[in-house]
C-alpha cells in the first residue's frame, strides 16, 4: 500500500505531543489550582485542602478518603459546571461568549513550539490500513517552525483580547476598567519582553527552539550569561500572565473582581483556566530559553549521556521530558511562592516599573550584547562580566534617572477632595435633621 | 477638643537605599521568609512534634475539647442556640413580658401571649417563635429577660433542611433546654 507523502513520521509525532500536552496542561491548570491552595497555605501556617479525596462517598473506595485533598480539582471542577451559567442583560452577547475561549487559547497554543523531548529516533510507526512508516529521527515537538520565538511572542500578546473583550462585553465599568488595565499593562511589558529576549537571541543566532537548547549545551545556560534578560523576561512573563504582583486588572480592592466580575460557571473558570495555563507556558519557556530546557550539567558522565542532544534513543527522550517537566514544575512553585511573598504593585507603580525600570534596562541589555556579540565575545564569562559590570550601572544610573511626579491629585470639578481653584465645595451634612444641628459649611479650595 | 501641634507625631518612610530600590534584593530577602514558613509547615501532621498551624480539623476536633487557654469552649460565656428555661414544676419560666422582642436588634422573636392558667403570673408566651437564621447570638435577649426565662447554650452546630425547620417554636426551645441543662446548669 503507499502511504500518501504528507504522512511522515514527525507529523504523526507531533500529533501526538500536541494531544497529550494539551491534556497535561488542561489538568494541570486545575492541579495548579490545588497547588496553589496548599502552597498558600504552608506559607501562612495553615493546612489547606485535606478532605476531598477520590472515595466520591462510596463506601467500598473508602481506603481513597482524604489523599491530601488531592481530589479539589475534581471537586472545583465540577462545581464550576454545575452552577448556574448566568449572562447579565445588557451585557455584549457574542463577545460575552467569546471572550473566555479567546483568553484560553493564546497559552495553548504557545506550547506547540516547546521541544519536550529533544530529537528522538521514532521507531516503525504504524498507519491504519496503509502499512509502515520506516524509523526517522523526529523532533518530539508540537511544531518545528523556523520563526520559534517570534511565534512565542506573537502568541503571547494574543492573550490580551479575551481580557479585555471580557471586560468590554460585560458592560460594566469596573470591569472595563480591568481590561483597560490589561491592555496598558500587557503594552508596557510586551517592550522589555521582546528587548529580553532578542538579547538571547543575539547570543545564540537563531530562533529555533532546538538550537537554543542545543546551544546551553555547548556554552552553558543562559541564566549565567544573561542574567539580567533572565530577570527581566520572568518579571515580564508575569506580568503578560497577569499573574500576582502584576494581577492588577483583576485587582478585587478597587475593581470587585476586574474583567471576571460578570462571569459566572464555566465562563468565569476558563479565566483561571487561562491564568495557570498562562503561568505553566510561562514557566517552559523560560526553562526552555534560561534553564537549559532538558539539559542537565551531567558533562562528566560523557558526551553521549541520556540528557544530550545527540542522544535520541526512548530512553533519552523519556528522561528529556522528565527533566523538562521537572523544571518547569519547580518554576511553577517559584511562581507561586512569588505570588504570596511581594504585594501586588499599585497601578501606577507597574506602570513606573515598565516604562522607567522595565525599558531602559532591556534596550541597554541590547545594546552591550549587541557590542559583544560584533566583537564575537560570546563565552560564558565574557557575558557574565559584561552583565556583572551592566548590573552595577544600572544601580548607579537608574536613580539618577528623571523620574515624573506622582499625579495623584489632579484638580476635579466637584470633588470634595481635590477640588478645582476657587471651587466652592459644600463639605457639610445635607441631611435635613443633621442640618438643624450644623448649618452647612462650605470651603473654598485654596 | 483640637489636637495640639505638639501632639502630633509626624512620620515620613525612609528614602530607598541603592539596594532597595531595584527591588530584587528586598524580594529575594522575602522569598527566605516565606520559604521558612513553607518548609516549616510542609508536611506537618497532629504527630509533628512542632505545630504551626492552629486549623482545627471541625467535626473530629472540637472547640469543647480544648481548655479555655488554648482556645477552647468557655461554657458560661459562650453564645449558642438558644433554649427556654423550666421552673421546677417543669412549666416554661417564661411571663411573656417582651423584653426580648423588644431588644432583639435582628427582630427575631416572636411571642404571642395569653392568660396564664397558673396563678403565679399574669401571662405566659402561647406561642414561643425564634428565627434561628436571623438571629446574630448577640445574646440582649438573654441579657433583658427579668425571670431568667430565655438563655444561649453551648450548642452551635445546628442544621436544617428548610428556613421553615430554622424557625424555633417553644416546644423545640424546651426541649433543647432537656438537652443541655445538663452541659449548662441555669
Amino acid at each position: 500500500m503507499h502511504i500518501p507523502e504528507f504522512l511522515t513520521s514527525q507529523l504523526l509525532v507531533s500529533v501526538a505531543v500536541l494531544l497529550v500536552v494539551f491534556h497535561v496542561i488542561l489538568g494541570g491548570a486545575g492541579m495548579c489550582i490545588y497547588l496553589e491552595r496548599k502552597i498558600s497555605a504552608y506559607i501562612q501556617d495553615r493546612i489547606g485542602p485535606n478532605r476531598v479525596g477520590f472515595d466520591f462517598g462510596l463506601p467500598f473506595l473508602a481506603f481513597l478518603k482524604g489523599m491530601w485533598g488531592l481530589g479539589q480539582f475534581l471537586a472545583d471542577g465540577l462545581k464550576l459546571f454545575l452552577k448556574e451559567d448566568y449572562t447579565p442583560a445588557r451585557v455584549d452577547k457574542i463577545l460575552f461568549a467569546l471572550a473566555p475561549a479567546l483568553v484560553v487559547i493564546p497559552p495553548l497554543v504557545t506550547f506547540a513550539i516547546i521541544p519536550w523531548g529533544g530529537s528522538w529516533e521514532a521507531p516503525w510507526l504504524p498507519i491504519p490500513f496503509l502499512g509502515w512508516l520506516p524509523p526517522a529521527v523526529v523532533l518530539v515537538a508540537g511544531a518545528n517552525i523556523s520563526v520559534g520565538m517570534v511565534y512565542v511572542l506573537a502568541a503571547a500578546s494574543l492573550g490580551v483580547y479575551g481580557i479585555t473583550l471580557g471586560g468590554w462585553a460585560s458592560n460594566n465599568k469596573y470591569s472595563f476598567f480591568g481590561g483597560l488595565r490589561a491592555t496598558a499593562q500587557m503594552i508596557s511589558y510586551e517592550i522589555p519582553m521582546g528587548l529580553s529576549l532578542l538579547a538571547v537571541l543575539l547570543t545564540i543566532g537563531s530562533l529555533l527552539p532546538e538550537q537554543i537548547i542545543r546551544w546551553q549545551y555547548q556554552h552553558g545556560w543562559l541564566i549565567l550569561s544573561q542574567p539580567i534578560a533572565a530577570a527581566l523576561f520572568y518579571v515580564t512573563a508575569l506580568a503578560e500572565g497577569n499573574r500576582a504582583p502584576f494581577d492588577n486588572a483583576e485587582c478585587e480592592q478597587e475593581l470587585v473582581g476586574g474583567f471576571h466580575t460578570e462571569f459566572s460557571s464555566m465562563r468565569f473558570a476558563l479565566y483561571p483556566l487561562a491564568e495557570y495555563a498562562h503561568l505553566i507556558t510561562g514557566s517552559a519557556l523560560f526553562a526552555m530559553i534560561f534553564l537549559g530546557g532538558y539539559h542537565l550539567p551531567l558533562g562528566f558522565l560523557g558526551s553521549n549521556h541520556l540528557l544530550s542532544p545527540e542522544n535520541v534513543t526512548t530512553l533519552g527522550m523519556i528522561a528529556k521530558i522528565a527533566v523538562f517537566g521537572g523544571k518547569t514544575f519547580l518554576l511553577i512553585c517559584f511562581g507561586m511562592l512569588i505570588r504570596w511573598t511581594i504585594p501586588r504593585l499599585r497601578y501606577d507603580q507597574v506602570m513606573t516599573t515598565g516604562w522607567q525600570g522595565a525599558i531602559p534596562i532591556s534596550l541597554f541589555v541590547v545594546i552591550v550584547t549587541s557590542v559583544m556579540v560584533y566583537f564575537g565575545q560570546t563565552s560564558l564569562l565574557a557575558l557574565l562580566g559584561a552583565n556583572v559590570a551592566m548590573f552595577f550601572v544600572i544601580l548607579i544610573a537608574l536613580p539618577l534617572m528623571p523620574k515624573t511626579a506622582s499625579n495623584a491629585r489632579i484638580p476635579l470639578y466637584g470633588s470634595r477632595y481635590s477640588p478645582m481653584e476657587g471651587e466652592r465645595v459644600l463639605t457639610g451634612p445635607t441631611n435635613a435633621t443633621a442640618l438643624e444641628d450644623r448649618p452647612v459649611q462650605g470651603t473654598l479650595a485654596s | 477638643m483640637t489636637v495640639r501641634e505638639q501632639d502630633i507625631l509626624r512620620l515620613s518612610p525612609k528614602p530607598l537605599g541603592a539596594m532597595e530600590s531595584i527591588y530584587l534584593p528586598e524580594v529575594f530577602k522575602g522569598f527566605g521568609t516565606t520559604l521558612k514558613h513553607l518548609f516549616t509547615s510542609f508536611g506537618q501532621s497532629k504527630f509533628s512534634p512542632v505545630k504551626t498551624s492552629r486549623t482545627m480539623q471541625y467535626p473530629e476536633e472540637r472547640r469543647e475539647q480544648l481548655p479555655v487557654e488554648e482556645g477552647g469552649q468557655y461554657a458560661p460565656n459562650f453564645r449558642g442556640v438558644h433554649r427556654l428555661n423550666r421552673d421546677e414544676a417543669g412549666r416554661v419560666k417564661c411571663v411573656a413580658c417582651m423584653m426580648c422582642p423588644t431588644i432583639c436588634p435582628a427582630r427575631c422573636i416572636h411571642i404571642e401571649a395569653a392568660e396564664s392558667p397558673w396563678d403565679d403570673r399574669e401571662k405566659y408566651p402561647k406561642k414561643f417563635e425564634i428565627d434561628e437564621l436571623r438571629c446574630i447570638y448577640c445574646g440582649m435577649c438573654e441579657e433583658a429577660c427579668p425571670v431568667d426565662a430565655i438563655e444561649l447554650t453551648t450548642e452551635y452546630d445546628i442544621v436544617g433542611r428548610s428556613r421553615q425547620e430554622m424557625i424555633f417554636d417553644k416546644e423545640k426551645l424546651l426541649e433543647i433546654y432537656d438537652v443541655t441543662i445538663s452541659k449548662k446548669p441555669m
